[in-house]
């Protein structure tokens, strides 16, 4: 059964200790709150959600950038959170970070070869000509010019410095590529040639995807399977096409609704379900059901008992009392 | 806000408390050193030396060694110069303080006006001649050395000059405030105006920077959109928010200035403060005199970094609460 | 450098004009430097901008001030910053209604009060004396947004108002400005890059591609029929929600810088159907739906046919 899971995260939680002048004790910040899901192998898993709900505090947890609280992250089988750093090496070659700002996250001193390379002369992969092949055959991989190696970032756009984030990514032959935010700092049509770019990477190499981001278009895109989170927890967690034809979750379906669509005024019009408020501040959690706050259809339950995150129907997980479109779901 | 103020000064005690540990242990527990020999001078008898042994508890453990040392600083306030026998430190502190306080206080108010207003008109002057020329005066105020720039400034008002232009210039020293305010002011404009130059100069280049920064803030474009005059965007927004880091540059200067860091200026004018003390104290190595002005100088620093915290929290609403 | 280049454009009373385009293009710059906010000296803007008939370009800074915060308002991107972070909320408002109109503080600041209110703020009475960062980022984007309105403007301009927003917050503030408008019954200028905002608000749609406008039209005749193969890419280079497509539409390469716009068509170094023609510069043609692009409108449909199905086949 666990033969096709990669990764899989069982009850991961991540508290962030805060003191300001204000307050007589520390507060808790609970950034991750009680997360579980697996990643199979070959897929692409999307974590949705918004500015604060946790999802790249989550990505730092999985890959073992930071250490969860509480809960276990298992690679291959491997629990990772009990490896000491010696022993987590390996593993950490397998689980490569794509980051979101390609403009902060490559030394702008360093040349653009020598920072594809750094990985490899690191873990001494082989030879240095080795590497220095291994760096031409990953620029061709990602759509770059092989005789710009000597040039430095800055002399790259957003688009191509997110290509050289990538080759870097995959210097070490990862299996699996945890990507936050990848393209939200470029250019729609530069965006596009990105995410075109991860699809053909994945085929090509077999790679696994975790993929993170706000945007629902582009998540709906690139995903198999999508995670929502709100608040640090998973709110519900399906097959991309089931998730987006007919959300479960009322924050989901809000999402949904209020995505930005194009209209030629030939489709019927949406029903847009604006949700008040803000997202609550993550030290000073809602009782029950973290959503009932905005959610149009909370009750006194929802405040008192927190919905787990149920298996509705196979393969669809949704931690709601009063789960929507439920008999479309099902039938 | 008064609890942001009492956790503040809270840990300005904590800070006065290591460093007075620092100090001493500097001073009595570095290794190889005697400290009876140290404290007596150069020339001391045996009398002496078992006497300061004696005082100081040199033969007693260290922590109580460290009680005696403060009852003597701060308690007692006897602790006395075995240099020159008899004067006693803390009197000599209290003397030289008010003369360091009146020039420190006199530039500090020169310096802010000149500083404040140089950056203001360069900043508003962009791209016009006015701002490079500010700009140079300002580093040629802080290229000139003080000691050179004291001793031009006698020589011109004490000699070159005394006989014609600057004949209402007194002799160099110090009048209290007490005794005559006029004299006061007017034996020390020119050490005024020599310690105010170089910090004029830095306060207007850094102002300059600061306020070209905030006039590219965003907040400074919703300025402009909401109509208002380029005076009082420049004035009441970019200002007040470059202010904030004037105000923590201004407390830090003013404390070791304060402290003792004006001695170039003190020693070149004749003026008797906690500089030039200082600078007799480490001639003579007198021991008890350099930690008392240490432990003076440290305590205005730790003061002036208090202060500025507070006032941050005035200028700035963020640090309030975070 | 030419920021921009050749903009016409007008807007009726009550219409929301949306420019869209990608970095670079000069949508904002168009607008800022209309109403003197770029203040760079080595700046000029020539042309004609005239506001209810009367030429603004070249007045005076004292009678642009006038105009601006008074009869133009602007809602800026980044809510986090376009407040001074030193003085309360309800004092900026304040600020600004007291520059233009002869009230006291206290009616200043009631005026304040009601605005903060009007923009869904809760509680008005107490938040018009905190600071900025006591404001969430939708928070803070309403409180901007009341800044703008606090003079009844006839013109809003909007730049990116919701890029530095979440989809929730976004929707709320869409909405919002959607409300204000038939309330307050001004224009508005929505500036921004993404064409699902667009479809959201806008009557009117110009597509910037180089500070050239590529295609200015209808909303929804822009959206179905779009006639510049620049805003063929643009619509299909975004994932969208409703459906999935297997690969996305792309505009190969990156936009063109404006230090070094080609001659010719700006966006011909990055368009697959270029012909000899595309050098030489287009000019906008057509019958209400304007487009700058020499193809001819049979070659666009089917050429345009032509990208959809590489956009949508597997």
């Amino acid at each position: 059964m666990s033969d096709d899971v990669l990764l899989r995260a069982t009850n991961v939680v991540k508290e962030f200790s805060l003191r300001s002048p204000g307050l007589r004790q520390r507060a808790t910040m609970r950034a991750v709150a009680d997360v579980s899901f697996e990643v199979r192998r070959g897929e692409t898993f999307g974590i949705v959600g918004e500015s604060g709900c946790g999802k790249s505090t989550l990505a730092r947890c999985l890959v073992q950038l930071m250490a969860p609280t509480s809960g276990s992250v298992t690679f291959n089988d491997v629990e990772l959170t009990t490896l000491s750093r010696r022993k987590l090496r390996p593993y950490r070659r397998q689980m490569q970070l794509v980051f979101q700002d390609p403009y902060a996250s490559l030394n702008p001193r360093r040349r653009v070869g020598d920072i594809v390379a750094e990985p490899m002369r690191v873990n001494k992969t082989g030879s240095e000509s080795a590497i220095r092949a291994r760096v031409l055959e990953l620029f061709e991989l990602v759509g770059l010019d092989t005789a710009s190696i000597q040039r430095y970032p800055h002399e790259f756009s957003g688009g191509q410095r997110q290509r050289i984030g990538i080759a870097r990514s995959l210097s070490l032959n990862p299996s699996l590529v945890v990507a936050d935010e990848p393209v939200s700092a470029l250019d729609v049509s530069v965006q596009a040639q990105v995410l075109n770019l991860m699809a053909d990477l994945q085929e090509r190499l077999g790679l696994t995807y975790l993929f993170i981001a706000h945007d629902l278009g582009v998540v709906r895109h690139v995903s198999d399977r999508v995670a929502v989170m709100y608040l640090g927890e998973i709110v519900e967690l399906a097959n991309a096409d089931d998730l987006y034809a007919a959300p479960l979750h009322p924050y989901t379906e809000a999402l949904l609704s209020v995505a930005p669509e194009l209209d030629d005024g030939t489709q019927a019009p949406r029903e847009r379900i604006v949700i008040s408020g803000d997202v609550p501040a993550p030290f000073n959690r809602p009782s029950g059901c973290a959503f009932r706050t905005r959610c149009p259809f909370a009750t006194d339950h929802c405040a008192q008992v927190a919905p787990p995150l149920v298996e509705l129907t196979p393969g669809r997980f949704v931690a709601c009392h009063y789960p929507r479109n439920h008999s479309t779901a099902s039938a | 806000m008064a609890v942001f103020i009492l956790r503040r000064l809270v840990s300005a005690i904590l800070v006065m408390f290591s460093i007075s540990i620092l100090v001493f242990l500097i001073f009595f527990a570095t290794p190889g050193v005697d400290p009876a020999a140290r404290i007596a001078g150069r020339s001391a008898t045996p009398q002496v030396l078992a006497q300061v042994k004696h005082e100081f508890g040199l033969d007693r453990p260290l922590p109580i060694r460290y009680g005696l040392m403060m009852d003597h600083l701060f308690i007692k306030q006897d602790l006395a110069s075995y240099v020159n026998v008899g004067d006693k430190v803390i009197p000599q502190i209290e003397a030289a303080a008010p003369v360091t306080l009146s020039l420190v206080l006199g530039a500090a108010v020169i310096w802010l006006v000149v500083g404040v207003a140089g950056g203001v008109i360069a900043a508003a002057n962009r791209g016009k001649f006015i701002d490079p020329l500010i700009m140079f005066l300002g580093i040629a105020a802080i290229s000139v050395p003080a000691y050179w720039l004291g001793q031009v400034v006698n020589l011109i008002t004490q000699s070159k000059l005394h006989s014609s232009i600057f004949s209402w210039v007194p002799p160099s020293g110090y009048v209290a405030l007490s005794s005559n305010p006029g004299e006061w002011a007017l034996h020390l404009l020119f050490p005024w105006l020599t310690l105010a130059a170089l910090y004029a100069g830095i306060y207007a280049r850094v102002l300059r920077a600061e306020l070209v920064n905030a006039l590219n803030e965003d907040y400074v474009r919703t300025a402009r959109a909401k109509g208002l005059s380029e005076r009082r965007i420049l004035l009441r927004h970019a200002l007040r928010c470059s202010l904030i880091s004037i105000v923590s540059l201004f407390g830090l200067d003013f404390g070791s200035l304060i402290g003792g860091a004006a001695l170039l200026t003190e020693v070149v004018f004749g003026l008797p403060g906690v500089g030039q003390l200082t600078y007799t104290a480490l001639q003579n190595l007198d021991l008890p005199v350099i930690m008392g002005t240490v432990m003076y100088g440290a305590f205005f620093v730790v003061l002036a970094n208090a202060v500025v915290d507070v006032a941050y929290g005035f200028l700035d609403p963020r640090v309030r609460l975070a | 450098m030419h920021a921009v280049d050749g903009l016409s454009l007008s807007v009726g009373r009550k219409e929301v004009v949306g420019i869209v385009g990608e970095s670079g293009s000069g949508k904002s710059v168009s607008m800022y430097s209309m109403l003197g906010l770029l203040r760079e000296p080595n700046v000029s803007v020539t042309g004609s901008v005239r506001f209810e008939g009367r030429e603004i370009l070249g007045l005076a800074d004292r009678e642009m001030r006038v105009l601006r915060g008074r009869d133009i308002g602007m809602i800026f991107q980044d809510p986090m910053t376009a407040l001074t972070p030193v003085y309360k909320v309800g004092w900026q408002i304040a600020e600004q209604i007291r520059a233009h109109q002869d009230v006291t503080k206290a009616q200043a600041r009631q005026r304040a009060v009601e605005l903060l209110g009007e923009v869904g703020i809760p509680e008005p009475h107490r938040r018009v004396d905190q600071f900025p960062h006591e404001f969430s980022g939708g928070m803070r984007q309403r409180v901007v947004i009341a800044m703008a309105l606090s003079c009844n403007p006839k013109l809003l301009i909007a730049d990116e108002p919701t890029t530095a927003l979440d989809v929730t917050t976004q929707a709320q503030i869409l909405e919002l400005m959607g409300k204000l408008q038939d309330a307050y019954d001004s224009s508005i200028v929505l500036i921004t890059h993404d064409m699902g905002v667009i479809s959201e608000m806008a009557d009117r749609v110009v597509v910037m591609y180089a500070g050239r406008p590529a295609e200015i039209g209808d909303r929804r005749a822009v959206i179905r029929t779009p006639q510049h193969p620049y805003t063929w890419g643009l619509l299909g280079a975004v994932p969208r929600v409703e459906t999935k497509r297997s690969r996305l539409a792309t505009i190969p390469g990156t936009p063109v810088s404006p230090l070094n716009v080609p001659t010719g068509c700006a966006f011909a170094p990055r368009c697959v159907h270029r012909f000899e023609k595309c050098d030489e510069r287009p000019v906008l043609r057509g019958d209400g739906h304007l487009d700058a692009c020499w193809l001819s409108s049979e070659q666009k449909v089917h050429l345009r046919a032509g990208t959809l199905e590489i956009g949508e086949g597997a």
